[in-house]
């Protein structure tokens, strides 16, 4: 650890041809044209098809189940329910690499006797055409007692709140205890106390879960899927009670993932029918199975007391934090610990006291979601330091700026930040590029917000994680690439074919990367935690700077040169300093191969390992590290009717060196979009645990009538741990979003919604607190 | 999805009359008319209706289109909203229906939904009728035995119930061109701006005489079992000078014209906050054009 902070230059530290250059992504084509094939597009001879049903209640007895008559029916071919798959249970926890055991999170394939949440599934149906599964579906008889349910974190956790499962409903909890919480708020000059809300929200990936298994000839169950995590070959294994090397997962392109697609969707339902028929199996849900058929964003409690002094520094935070974990534990766990480690924000904070909890209702299950708990903590961070600004009357940029980490400073979980902190610099930019302020008409009120974030990239790190790629030159000097990392639309694998061609000195259509295939591509992990380009993209950059190194050794000797002086580029081996001396790297690989030279190498990239933090204070190194910066907003607020317009929209973001910055605009676009409606207009609304929002003309998601131009500004401190220096922007370009709207509405109106989303309706209410004589009556 | 319906697609209108002879509207297991489908497929989808067979009209060219002469608009019943929004000179008779065609659904839907389709799904969030009933529409009615003109205003008999017999087919929509002092507009409320479903829909229209309020036509949508205009709030307006205070209070008139409901998307308090503030805005920018 470095314990000063470090001067860092943004000048280039290389002489960069491919990366940093916004290229036609390798995936854009085939999309372009229709040609890419999604895993849905696979279809098999003699294929069945399959249905899942859901019980349409949250918390029930299932006293009888008579699938007979579905049985019956001509065309259908097997109905499983849970007293066909005798104990088999399947695990939810994050596929992990050390071989240690898993949370104790196992669960029920099908309802054995209790339903624990809306769509819990009941029994699956194979059938010769779709059409016939459905009916099936409607002949499977059953009844369902109901059961006092509970649906509601901080209802469930007072006594003689009905139990989940097991014997309390508390499923993970996680406290931090730094410096001196007493000693900082006696400092304090002043404390300021929130309470904030967040809602429940849903992926909406443009494609639903699907996929197709069958098994071959040596009885391997393939599963083609769509998928973040083809890793989850061996849970699946486990729950079929065969071999880990007898279940494969072929990966297709992903249309979107955002984390719905990180637990394990359609792959057990597929492998159990896939097995018990012995034919190919396709599943592929509908928009609404969808909304049933994976975990969704943790709604969060988050109570914020911050002791501060008149000039604005932070002197104690107390945070408390409660999140609903919904029916079943999934990755509950660590999307509160993420929470916890960015509660306080990208703040120096001495005095840090958080206690978090997860807490199991009859409501569905919550689980990853881009921004994974660290989005939810910065709703509640971001909003209070406003609420703290107004209070001291002092300027929202200033008070941040007063606050702000800087490199070698501790965060709240006692890890002390090695990289660049660019949050002022990012959020002077973003703000700066809001331009002149709109007028304001009438009722039409215009606001302005900020929000900075601390978002981690890179698995936690006593999962001890690893990646894997494999590089080799073919004889004709293309390149081929193999890993296992899924490309869920981000451009994952074009950063691949990138960073290899960099580093082969060959251009981006000269690299083919073969990639999500559990059983022919070396694994490289999950294209979760905004760990893809930092894990993947080092381990190619690895394996391909090995490589390099033969090339350029076997070259220079042929130039009668040291290698330091050889570079590669546009497809051939050069002296630096003397360019006429080269040779085409075609002639180069030829000679290699002659003389057998490997033109190949697997390497693997290992993040830093560590133990895990300590349960009583929870200090401790949590993550690899972190990316900073902000997104400023302007809004315009109609304060008759409570209609928020998005006038303006500025992602700035140091990503450590962007690999292609119009990959990096379009995730800060795609996070622009999702965080608006995180903060106006998305909420999977449960009643009763029951789903009244199954749909998309009940779910909103922005459209681009909503949505304005977004502006992307990318900063580069090139101080990360990914190749070239790389941070990452999957998850931060949608944190801050949410509370950067949240606070420019308050800033429009003067009054603060605390829960998102922020509807007209509650705009209207909070204005009518503040002047109880307006309205209508 | 699955759903066993015979589809009938007839090539002219008599056929079509005869093929939903005896049809009962709305019911199960009946024959219904199927024109753009967008409300249709979805409640197939749902399971929220399962007719035996389904009408198909896409080949009755004759009931789309728009016609304006002789200081009449005459609408085809299958006009869609795409046609509504590219015809060069209803933006100028009708800015309030052209304007609501601009926020109906998305693009897709837009395309493929048409002016009787939305009239009769009866819903209270028909983003068509509001300002249809501004303009006092009226639509005719076809069957084998004949055909009759109903004012849209009286269309209408509860939720999702309408005038039309078993078997009657809405087969055009028609209204005078407003005079020259007239002035009509619509604004959809809803939680976003795209393709979404309408929390309150408010269409006005005024047309004024020396100086005052003639007639005048305020139609709420989403707000009551169905579509209907705040009578009170209008008779109110008639015969007056607008002030900003009359407009007031013609505004409160009509909150207490609606029955709003709560549900997932807005409470039945809020729905009521906008009819006030919508209606307010609504006619106080109608007055302003023609002042």
């Amino acid at each position: 650890m470095t314990g000063a902070p470090q001067d860092w230059t943004r000048a280039p530290n290389v002489n960069l041809r491919q990366v940093g250059k916004p290229l036609v992504r390798t995936d854009v084509p085939g999309k372009a044209q229709g040609r890419t094939r999604f895993a849905g597009d696979h279809v098999m001879p003699n294929m069945l098809h399959a249905k899942v049903l859901r019980a349409p209640k949250a918390s029930a007895r299932l006293t009888r189940l008579d699938a007979a008559k579905a049985r019956a029916l001509e065309g259908v071919v097997c109905v499983l329910t849970a007293a066909d798959l005798a104990d088999r249970r399947a695990a939810t926890d994050i596929p992990g690499q050390t071989g240690r055991k898993r949370l104790a999170t196992d669960q029920q394939i099908l309802v054995r006797e209790r339903v624990r949440y809306h769509g819990e599934p009941l029994a699956l149906i194979a059938a010769e055409t779709l059409a016939l599964a459905e009916r099936a579906a409607d002949l499977i008889e059953y009844d369902l007692e109901p059961l006092p349910g509970v649906f509601d974190p901080v209802e469930a956790l007072k006594p003689g709140a009905p139990i989940v499962q097991g014997t309390d409903n508390v499923v993970a909890t996680y406290k931090v205890r730094k410096g001196d919480l007493e000693a900082g708020f006696a400092e304090a000059e002043r404390v300021v106390e929130n309470t904030f809300r967040t809602q429940f929200v849903e992926h909406a990936f443009l494609e639903p879960e699907v996929g197709l298994a069958w098994v071959d000839e040596n009885e391997v169950i393939n599963i083609r899927v769509s998928t973040q995590v083809i890793e989850h070959f061996r849970a699946i294994a486990d729950a079929l009670g065969v071999a880990h090397n007898q279940v494969r997962i072929l990966g297709s392109m992903v249309g979107g993932g955002f984390g719905g697609k990180e637990d394990v969707t359609v792959e057990i339902y597929l492998a159990l029918l896939a097995q018990a028929t012995g034919r190919p199996v396709r599943l592929a849900y509908t928009r609404e199975d969808s909304f049933f058929g994976h975990g969704k964003r943790h709604p969060f409690v988050i109570t914020h007391r911050t002791g501060v002094t008149q000039d604005g520094r932070i002197t104690a935070v107390q945070i408390t934090m409660t999140a609903d974990a919904g029916a079943y534990v999934f990755l509950s766990p660590y999307v509160l610990l993420y929470a916890v480690v960015a509660g306080p924000g990208p703040y120096r904070i001495d005095n840090v006291h958080i206690d978090a909890r997860a807490v199991a209702t009859n409501n569905m299950y919550t689980s990853a979601f881009r921004g994974f708990g660290a989005a939810q903590a910065c709703v509640a961070h971001e909003q209070q330091m406003d609420e703290i600004a107004k209070e001291l009357g002092l300027d929202r940029l200033e008070l941040r700026r007063r606050n702000f980490l800087r490199t070698g400073d501790e965060i709240a979980t006692g890890y002390a930040i090695e990289s660049a902190v660019w949050s002022d610099d990012c959020m002077t930019k973003a703000w700066a590029a809001l331009g002149e302020r709109a007028p304001e008409d009438g009722p039409v009120k215009i606001g302005r917000g900020v929000a900075t974030y601390q978002q981690s990239y890179g698995r936690i790190t006593w999962l001890h994680d690893t990646s894997e790629a494999w590089v080799g030159v073919e004889i004709d000097a293309t390149v081929v690439v193999r890993s296992g990392v899924t490309d869920i639309g981000a451009g994952q694998v074009s950063a691949l074919a990138q960073i290899a061609a960099e580093l082969l000195g060959v251009s981006l259509g000269e690299v083919t990367v073969y990639n999500s295939d559990s059983a022919t591509t070396p694994l490289a992990g999950t294209t979760t935690a905004t760990r893809a380009l930092y894990m993947t993209g080092n381990a190619v950059h690895l394996a391909a700077e090995a490589l390099r190194g033969r090339l350029i050794g076997r070259a220079a000797e042929e130039f009668g040169v040291a290698p330091s002086e050889v570079d590669l580029a546009e497809s051939r081996a050069f002296v630096i300093d003397a360019p006429d001396k080269s040779m085409a790297l075609k002639d180069l690989v030829g000679i290699c191969a002659s003389e057998g030279i490997h033109r190949s190498e697997l390497a693997m990239f290992r993040a830093p390992f560590t133990g895990e933090i300590d349960p009583e204070t929870g200090q401790g190194r949590v993550h690899p590290d972190y990316a900073f910066g902000a997104h400023a907003v302007e809004v315009a607020v109609d304060t008759e009717t409570g209609e928020v317009t998005v006038l303006k929209s500025v992602g700035a973001h140091d990503v450590g060196q962007a690999i292609n910055p119009a990959a990096v605009a379009g995730q800060i676009e795609g996070g622009a979009a999702q965080g608006q409606g995180y903060a106006l207009s998305e909420a999977m609304i449960y009643r009763d645990g029951e789903l009244m929002t199954p749909s998309f003309s009940e779910y909103l998601i922005p459209t681009a009538m909503d949505m304005p131009r977004v502006q992307s500004i990318i900063l580069e401190s090139r101080s990360g741990l990914g190749p070239f220096g790389a941070k990452g922007i999957g998850e931060p370009a949608l944190t801050p979003v949410a509370p950067a709207i949240a606070n420019a509405v308050a800033d429009a109106i003067g009054r603060r919604v605390f829960e998102l989303p922020i509807t007209p309706e509650r705009i209207v209410m909070a204005l009518r607190e503040a002047e109880p004589r307006k309205g209508p009556r | 999805m699955y759903a066993d319906f015979d589809l009938v697609i007839p090539e002219t209108l008599d056929e079509a009359l005869e093929a939903l002879a005896g049809a009962v509207g709305g019911g199960n297991g009946g024959t219904q008319p199927l024109a753009g489908g967008t409300n249709m497929i979805v409640d197939l989808r749902a399971r929220r209706v399962a007719p035996s067979r389904l009408v198909g009209l896409g080949r009755l060219d004759g009931l789309r289109g728009i016609r304006i002469a002789d200081g009449r608009v005459r609408m085809g019943a299958r006009t869609t909203m795409s046609d509504i929004l590219r015809h060069p000179d209803l933006a100028g008779h009708a800015p309030s229906l052209v304007d609501q065609a601009r926020v109906f659904g998305g693009q897709m839907v837009r395309n493929a939904a048409t002016v009787a389709g939305n009239i009769c799904s009866g819903s209270p969030a028909a983003d068509a009728v509001p300002a249809l009933l501004a303009l006092d529409a009226e639509v005719t009615l076809a069957s084998p035995s004949g055909t009759r003109v109903v004012p849209l205003s009286e269309f209408f008999l509860g939720y999702k119930r309408d005038a039309r017999a078993p078997g009657e087919l809405m087969t055009e929509i028609a209204w005078d061109i407003p005079p020259a002092h007239s002035s009509n507009r619509f604004y959809k409320l809803a939680l976003r701006k795209g393709d979404a479903i309408t929390v309150v829909g408010v269409a006005v229209a005024l047309a004024a005489e020396d100086g005052k309020c003639g007639t005048a036509r305020i139609a709420l949508g989403a707000v009551a079992p169905i579509v209907k205009r705040a009578t009170a709030a209008e008779a109110m307006l008639c015969g007056q000078a607008l002030t900003p205070e009359l407009i007031d209070a013609a505004a409160r008139q009509a909150v207490d014209d609606v029955d709003p409901i709560d549900d997932i998307r807005a409470s039945a308090e809020y729905r009521r906050h906008c009819v006030h503030a919508l209606t307010r805005r609504l006619v106080t920018q109608a007055w302003e054009r023609l002042t």
